[in-house]
């Protein structure tokens, strides 16, 4: 049986006990996340979706309560990042300066994961093929957000972390996508983390947890 | 592809005006403790057997002291306030023999070749570079060693020796040559043989080890002397102002041609450490500016850096670039500095060598350069990671 996530009373420090009351995450004595099951982290603008994601991937210490990973808590952040977690950032963090294949290959290049006809092969599949060689700062939004899925993609990791991942897609675009973010999560035998504003059901989750009801 | 991230966040004139500042400043510093190291070997390699920072001091001999010899000597208050001075190390009275010498060369066949009537002084031994192996006597020893100054061989060759037709000697034969002396006093008389060890151009007498004084003048002379008429005046900064001021307000007679060669070697000193403290600066800065540069590239991409932080880059993968960046430019800079260092050290050292018997130490270029470097890089290196980690913990 895969692992799971601890969070013991977690709440960002800037966020007070009546905001997030009643939430089924924060200051919650234990909640459990397993790295084999699909939660959908529903939730209104302002409501702390980010700052949770944030909070497991190590990137936002400022919080109360604490993680636990089944990895252990010591492990060095990189490696995580390399190795455990895989995060599709809300915004999207891609490299102005450099090409949507670039950004693609600067995460591959650093955990060898996808070959060069794989990551060819997504982009191909999510109609950017022809925007490869294209800089990342003049794609459109929705563009920006199918190459980030695929560089977040090319890394081992038993957790995929979404963050609102197809707010700027339309429907044929964010089918195409989640059929190939579905076949990573087999490969890898991975869980997910989505967050969204709205219920949905794009990938069947296991559970559905209200950062706010 | 990092790599390639990374470049275009350089700017390159930041870079060309480090390594030039970097390179200028290296030169002026290496330079000048190379300097620094080339003049002190130049003034420290004297050949007079004296001490230095080290006079010799008299009374002025006036019309009225002619008369009246007490006026030359040096009283026990006198002494104790040269010695209350503060340029002052050290005072020691001269001692002087109170019997007659006379001093014979003699030739193969025993005939007497030379003969001249002489005086001995003596000065504690600390004052004289003489090697202490030759410096020596005791009531076994054959021998008496005897300094002499560097002119009487002058006047000698270039005077007597000319006019008399006689050969001229070297300082080297001379110290080859034992003679007979004789000495007549209260206590009779002694048959003793002398040997020249050394020579002074700054102590116009006549100098033997002062164990023999002591017993000599005990065995022959009127007692040990009380009064002195010369003293030895060791001072802590020969080129301090108040030695003359003091000297002439007492009318003590003192040769400032011997406080020049300290002197020179202080304004030398003064103004070398200047442009060393100069150089220092120009070093500092282009250092504190380079850091400043590159803490700027950082701050100025916060969010790429913290971007490949998020993405799982290591801090050493982040930093590994500008740190090469900065490793290289590093070392073409001193290694630019120490070429044309050396270039300019060797023009000066072989103008120098056409005045003076004197090598230059050469190693020391690049020790410098070396140490420099490591100073540099370190320093550079470890700011620069710093930078980068403050970056990610943000």
């Amino acid at each position: 049986m895969a692992g799971h996530l601890s969070l013991k009373r977690v709440i960002p420090t800037y966020m007070s006990a009546e905001e997030v009351l009643p939430s089924e995450v924060y200051l919650q004595e234990d909640v459990r996340l397993q790295l084999d099951k699909r939660y959908l982290l529903l939730a209104q603008s302002g409501d702390g979706k980010t700052s949770l994601l944030n909070i497991l991937y190590g990137n936002n210490r400022h919080f109360h309560g604490s993680v636990d990973y089944p990895w252990g808590n010591s492990l060095a952040v990189d490696s995580v990042r390399k190795e455990k977690f895989s995060y599709v950032f809300q915004d999207l963090k891609l490299f102005p300066s450099l090409t949507a294949l670039e950004n693609i290959q600067i995460k591959n290049a650093l955990t060898g994961h996808k070959s060069e006809e794989e990551i060819l092969g997504m982009l191909e599949r999510v109609g950017l093929k022809h925007k490869a060689q294209t800089l990342a700062a003049s794609l459109s939004l929705g563009q920006r957000q199918r190459v980030a899925v695929i560089r977040a993609l090319c890394q081992p990791f038993q957790m995929l972390l979404l963050d609102e991942p197809f707010s700027h897609l339309d429907a044929e675009n964010s089918t195409i996508l989640v059929g190939l973010i579905q076949e990573e999560l087999e490969k890898q035998r991975a869980g997910l983390i989505m967050t969204s504003l709205s219920p949905s059901n794009v990938f069947d989750f296991d559970q559905i947890l209200k950062l706010s009801l | 592809m990092i790599n390639r991230l990374q470049r275009g966040t350089l700017q390159i004139p930041q870079l060309v005006g480090f390594m030039l500042s970097l390179t200028l400043g290296s030169i002026i510093l290496l330079l000048t403790l190379q300097l620094f190291v080339d003049i002190n070997s130049l003034l420290e390699k004297e050949t007079d057997v004296f001490a230095q920072d080290c006079v010799v001091i008299n009374k002025n001999i006036s019309v009225l002291r002619s008369y009246n010899k007490e006026g030359i000597y040096f009283s026990e208050k006198e002494i104790d306030e040269l010695e209350a001075q503060s340029f002052t190390k050290s005072v020691s009275p001269f001692k002087v023999a109170t019997f007659e010498v006379e001093a014979q060369i003699k030739g193969a066949s025993g005939m007497s070749m030379l003969a001249t009537e002489l005086f001995f002084e003596s000065i504690p031994n600390e004052y004289l570079d003489v090697p202490l192996d030759r410096w020596v006597w005791d009531e076994q020893s054959d021998v008496i060693p005897i300094v002499i100054p560097e002119s009487y061989i002058n006047l000698y060759n270039f005077g007597f020796a000319e006019s008399q037709n006689l050969p001229v000697i070297s300082q080297k034969t001379i110290e080859q040559v034992d003679f007979d002396i004789r000495i007549k006093g209260l206590g009779g008389r002694g048959s003793f043989r002398g040997s020249i060890v050394g020579f002074s151009n700054k102590i116009n007498s006549i100098l033997v080890p002062e164990e023999f004084l002591d017993w000599s003048n005990q065995r022959f002379g009127k007692g040990p002397i009380q009064k002195a008429n010369r003293l030895l005046v060791e001072f802590n900064d020969p080129s301090d102002e108040a030695i003359l001021q003091f000297f002439n307000a007492q009318n003590y007679s003192i040769n400032e041609n011997e406080l020049e060669a300290s002197k020179l070697k202080f304004i030398f000193k003064t103004a070398l450490s200047f442009s060393f403290f100069i150089a220092l600066v120009i070093v500092i800065l282009s250092i504190t500016s380079v850091l400043l540069s590159f803490s700027l590239v950082i701050q100025r991409n916060v969010e790429q850096i913290s971007t490949l932080y998020l993405l799982g880059f290591s801090l050493a993968t982040i930093a590994r670039y500008y740190r090469r960046v900065l490793g290289v430019s590093t070392m073409l800079a001193l290694l630019t500095a120490y070429l044309i260092t050396y270039f300019i050290h060797d023009l000066v050292a072989s103008s120098l060598a056409t005045y003076f018997a004197w090598k230059p130490e050469e190693d020391f270029l690049l020790i410098g350069a070396i140490a420099l470097f490591g100073v540099v890089f370190v320093l550079g290196q470890w700011k620069l990671i710093r930078a980068v980690k403050q970056v990610i913990k943000a």
